[in-house]
């Protein structure tokens, strides 16, 4: 008992304690929300690694896939890891000069109307999704040339232009003005300053986007299927014929009735998305340090 | 330095005049072409997906809209079918990842001990990571089965009376399966942009709600809930963009059945971004390939749609909450 | 000027070329995405996938690239000149001729279709069932297992109280199209509501993307019926449904059934664009023990093609002995000699 005599106003009346049970029992949902939350990633990432690392050997990199096998024969997705290697490498070398391209004009030479309308833009065209970029890629190039390695590099080029022009932009934008007024006032041209001084400043962000853009598209299977999938079972590096990727062939084992095909999809699968991890966390540890650059050069 | 040195190393400058104003030129140019290139496709986006709809445009019309029924031996194509399975798993996987969002932004913002929520964070961003194809898999192998034999069945005996858990489909695919994928996959866009809202609302206003006497919960009703109102609709409105384009996934666990509309949510169904994936390989007829277009259309409309509003929406929010320099 | 200014310049300007170039080449080796000699790129029918895997491995002048994307696919890749070749087991219909521009089929392989079922406590081979069954099944009018038209024909299997689902192929299949002429014949209401191509509205059922997802639905899901390739029956250890033919035969899909079946060739004269249906043989002697459900498949090639040389040489292999007994444990017959005299008469006629 309290020693205390608590006024009217202080003592816990009725709706003090309904009040404090709605509290708790929004707690409660919260930390059950919590929890659903880091149950069902965990179910995910837990069922891709568990089934994935059973299968993970080297024959996965370095043997062809030998579809309809009877018995046990050794194959793997060679193919599938190569194309993949040449078309987003492809896709990377179109989309990130005309991403920094687009950044610059846009940052250093556009007004501002013109600013607003191309990233308002670029944000649309973040947002259209993937299945209609593959049947517009499909349209323009495919219908008239057939497949390619080269179309699909195109279609996965258009997704990561938003991406790499944005963080561009934005990391041109935290350069500080008083370099870019230092140099001109120098007497230096504003090519030089842009190309020379500005750009390799944000050399660091660039990469980030790049990098955060790779690891988007590593793992995209609509466009490929639309412009590179039909492939034979030989490894091949020739972007100018299609070529297998990995998430297609992921997604083609799939439907498979064969559980030795599953467990190739599962070993695949883990690679996959342990590539875009360390793609992912690493972009985002060159996005601290060149930030961190950024700030002392500021000072 | 004397005052002629200087004056005479500044005519001396190599990169003035004329060779200058080149460069200047030819970089703007090139830049300038850059940006105008990126514009333009999406305007050739557009312009070849109308093209390539334009026979199906002719021969439906926008009866196409409410045709349902996908007949190559006859001929005749429909969209009912697939806006209708589009719009119920999108519209279904909004309604369970929103609350469940929520929830996550207010534990990691609110409630979670310091040392949990970097780790969470991390994790839910992986979510984001994961490539639909990936979910797909693990929706046809490990989900599918566990929804058909256990969920879809309990959920039929006791809510069964309503006719959105009529007789469970016995493949393990089907609408149902498609929306617990697709809230799957928006769940983390949702729960990390509110998140980052939930972090914005100035502490001063959360403390004066607090000093006032109101409970942890009223004073995220009355303080965070209304701050981040414009923001958690703008991620609603990308989350269900998402869900909307999404083909992949949803073509792989949803069934591949045409010409169903029903209220039962464990029938087979499918959406407009699946059929167009699912069928655009063994398409027969010109008018057969250019009624995927006419749906692909239609896929575009939406999503720009969607995409300007939530465009709006941000820039808005974001001006209001003084995140933008401009 | 910056100490690495010069590099840096150097750098771009270089990077920017690459770029440029890539862009270039990329518009280049798009617009000549064609196959580099010594290759072969094919696409459709799964039924002929795992034949066309054996013989790519066995072929040695020239690497074989297939995509099995269904007989509808392969016909559409065909007619836009996208692949080599095209793999079918439905004949061209006239429109898909036109369309085709000058394409001509030909007959290359020899197998069957067949019903395939998933119900608990009937094992492989047991299950009777007739084409009237059947198309009723698929029309929705049959939907229980215990049903007694199905029991009626299984007398002494014990049949459980269970939904029947029926599965189609999802994409353009000709295996639906050899199922659907079999129901058109032997089931007057099947060939007028649905009628026979390579995809149809199906009144029923769920659809599973090739023979693969028709097989992986069956083999996982209790209660379902499908029809697949019979090389993928082997493969994935499907249980086979014995239909009845007009003699009034059970039957199995067997090399010997399926062969007795193509007898039905000597019967009719070989038409010049090579359409030849097989399923359901009357009723009479030599067809005793014919299976209903068998059919010849076709590869499409363009009569005039720059690749003439080695898609003859290719497939005049596929029609010879080493390549013919080569896939006979897939279960794929050899022709009879006279179609394979009109297929090698309607390949002469390619030309580059």
């Amino acid at each position: 008992m309290s020693a205390v005599e608590l006024s009217p106003l202080q003592r816990p009346n009725d709706r003090l304690r309904r009040r404090r049970a709605v509290n708790r029992a929004m707690e409660v949902l919260a930390w059950a929300a919590g929890a659903i939350g880091i149950a069902i990633l965990g179910v995910v990432v837990w069922s891709v690694t568990k089934r994935g690392a059973g299968q993970l050997n080297l024959d996965l990199f370095t043997k062809a896939p030998v579809p309809f096998a009877i018995g046990h024969v050794k194959q793997g997705l060679a193919n599938a890891f190569a194309g993949s290697l040449v078309i987003v490498g492809l896709a990377t070398a179109m989309a990130l000069p005309v991403g920094i391209l687009v950044a610059i004009y846009v940052n250093e030479f556009a007004p501002r109307a013109v600013r607003n309308a191309v990233g308002l833009t670029l944000d649309v065209l973040n947002g259209v999704p993937a299945i209609v970029i593959a049947i517009f890629v499909f349209g323009l190039l495919v219908a008239a040339h057939g497949q390619s390695g080269f179309a699909g590099a195109f279609a996965l080029a258009v997704l990561m232009l938003p991406l790499v022009a944005r963080a561009t932009i934005e990391v041109l934008a935290l350069v500080p003005g008083t370099l870019r007024e230092a140099s001109l006032g120098l007497g230096v041209p504003r090519w030089r300053t842009t190309l020379g001084i500005i750009l390799p400043q944000s050399i660091g962000g660039i990469v980030t986007g790049a990098v955060l853009a790779v690891a988007r598209v590593a793992g995209e299977t609509a466009p490929l299927l639309f412009t590179s999938s039909i492939v034979g079972n030989s490894v091949g590096w020739n972007p100018a014929h299609a070529l297998q990727s990995v998430p297609v062939a992921i997604f083609e084992l799939s439907d498979s009735p064969n559980p030795d095909d599953h467990a190739r999809a599962w070993a695949a699968a883990l690679v996959l998305l342990l590539f875009i991890l360390v793609a992912s966390l690493s972009a985002r540890w060159l996005a601290t340090r060149s930030r961190r650059k950024l700030g002392r050069a500021a000072r | 330095m004397s005052t002629y040195d200087a004056i005479g190393d500044e005519a001396r400058r190599p990169f003035s005049g004329r060779r200058a104003r080149l460069g200047d030129l030819s970089l703007q140019t090139v830049a300038g072409l850059a940006a105008a290139g990126a514009v333009s496709v999406l305007g050739l986006i557009a312009y070849k997906v109308v093209q390539g709809s334009r026979l199906s445009l002719s021969t439906f019309g926008l009866g196409f809209v409410r045709g349902i029924g996908w007949d190559p031996v006859h001929n005749h194509f429909g969209a009912a079918s697939f806006l209708f399975g589009t719009a119920v798993t999108s519209i279904g996987a909004l309604l369970l990842a929103t609350p469940l969002a929520l929830g996550i932004a207010l534990f990691l913002t609110e409630l979670a001990p310091r040392w949990i929520r970097g780790p969470v964070t991390a994790l839910v961003e992986t979510l984001a990571a994961i490539p639909s194809v990936v979910i797909g898999l693990w929706g046809i192998i490990v989900l599918g089965p566990v929804l058909r034999e256990h969920v879809m069945p309990a959920l039929h005996s006791t809510l069964g009376f309503i006719p959105l858990f009529g007789t469970p489909s016995p493949a393990g695919t089907g609408i149902f399966t498609a929306i617990v994928v697709l809230t799957i996959m928006i769940l983390p866009i949702v729960s990390s942009i509110s998140r980052e809202l939930f972090l914005g609302v100035p502490t001063e206003l959360k403390e004066a709600a607090l000093g006032l006497g109101a409970t942890r919960w009223e004073m995220v009703r009355g303080v965070v809930f209304p701050y981040a109102r414009g923001g958690v609709a703008a991620a609603m409105i990308l989350g269900l963009g998402r869900a909307v384009g999404e083909a992949i996934a949803v073509a792989q666990v949803i069934g591949g059945v045409d010409n169903l509309i029903g209220w039962n949510l464990f029938n087979g169904g499918n959406s407009l971004a699946a059929k167009i994936a699912l069928d655009y390989q063994g398409a027969t007829s010109q008018l057969e390939v250019s009624s995927l277009f006419y749906l692909a259309l239609i896929l575009l409309v939406f999503s720009l749609v969607v995409n300007l509003v939530a465009q709006v929406v941000v820039r808005r929010v974001a001006r209001r909450q003084g995140l933008v320099a401009r | 000027m910056p100490k690495h200014g010069m590099l840096i310049r150097i750098t771009l300007v270089l990077a920017a070329a690459a770029a440029v170039s890539a862009l270039a080449v990329a518009g280049a080796g798009a617009a000549s995405a064609k196959r580099s000699s010594g290759s072969l790129t094919g696409a459709g029918s799964s039924l002929i996938a795992p034949a066309v895997a054996v013989w790519s491995q066995l072929y040695r002048n020239a690497t074989i690239n297939y995509a099995a994307i269904g007989s509808g696919g392969g016909i559409s890749q065909i007619s836009t000149r996208n692949v080599d070749f095209g793999a079918s087991d439905a004949p061209l219909t006239k429109s898909q001729g036109e369309g085709c521009h000058g394409c001509v089929q030909i007959p290359w392989a020899l197998t069957a279709t067949s019903p395939v079922v998933n119900i608990p406590g009937v094992n492989a081979d047991q299950l009777k069932l007739t084409g009237t069954v059947l198309a009723n099944i698929y029309l929705g009018n049959i939907t229980n297992w215990s049903d007694p038209a199905i029991k009626a024909l299984n007398k002494g299997l014990k049949l459980p109280n269970l939904k029947i689902t029926p599965v189609h192929r999802s994409d353009g299949s000709g295996d639906t199209y050899v199922f659907t002429n079999y129901l058109s014949k032997v089931n007057h209401t099947w060939k007028t509501k649905v009628g026979c191509a390579t995809t149809v509205s199906w009144p029923t059922g769920v659809g599973g993307a090739k023979n693969d997802g028709v097989s992986a639905i069956v083999r996982s899901t209790p209660g379902t019926i499908g029809y697949v390739s019979v090389a993928y029956t082997i493969a994935n250890h499907l249980r086979l449904a014995k239909l009845k033919n007009a003699a009034g035969q059970y039957e199995l899909p067997t090399i010997s059934s399926i062969e007795s079946a193509a007898q039905l060739v000597k019967a009719t004269r070989i038409p010049t664009n090579n359409k030849i249906s097989i399923t359901n043989p009357p009723k009479s002697k030599t067809f005793l023990h014919a299976y209903p459900l068998a059919t010849f498949t076709y590869v499409i090639v363009p009569q005039s093609t720059s690749k003439a040389a080695e898609l003859k040489a290719f497939i005049t292999w596929a029609l010879g002995s080493t390549a013919q007994s080569s896939i006979k444990k897939l279960v794929f017959a050899p022709m009879p000699g006279s179609v394979t005299k009109a297929a090698k008469k309607t390949l002469a006629s390619v030309h580059s």
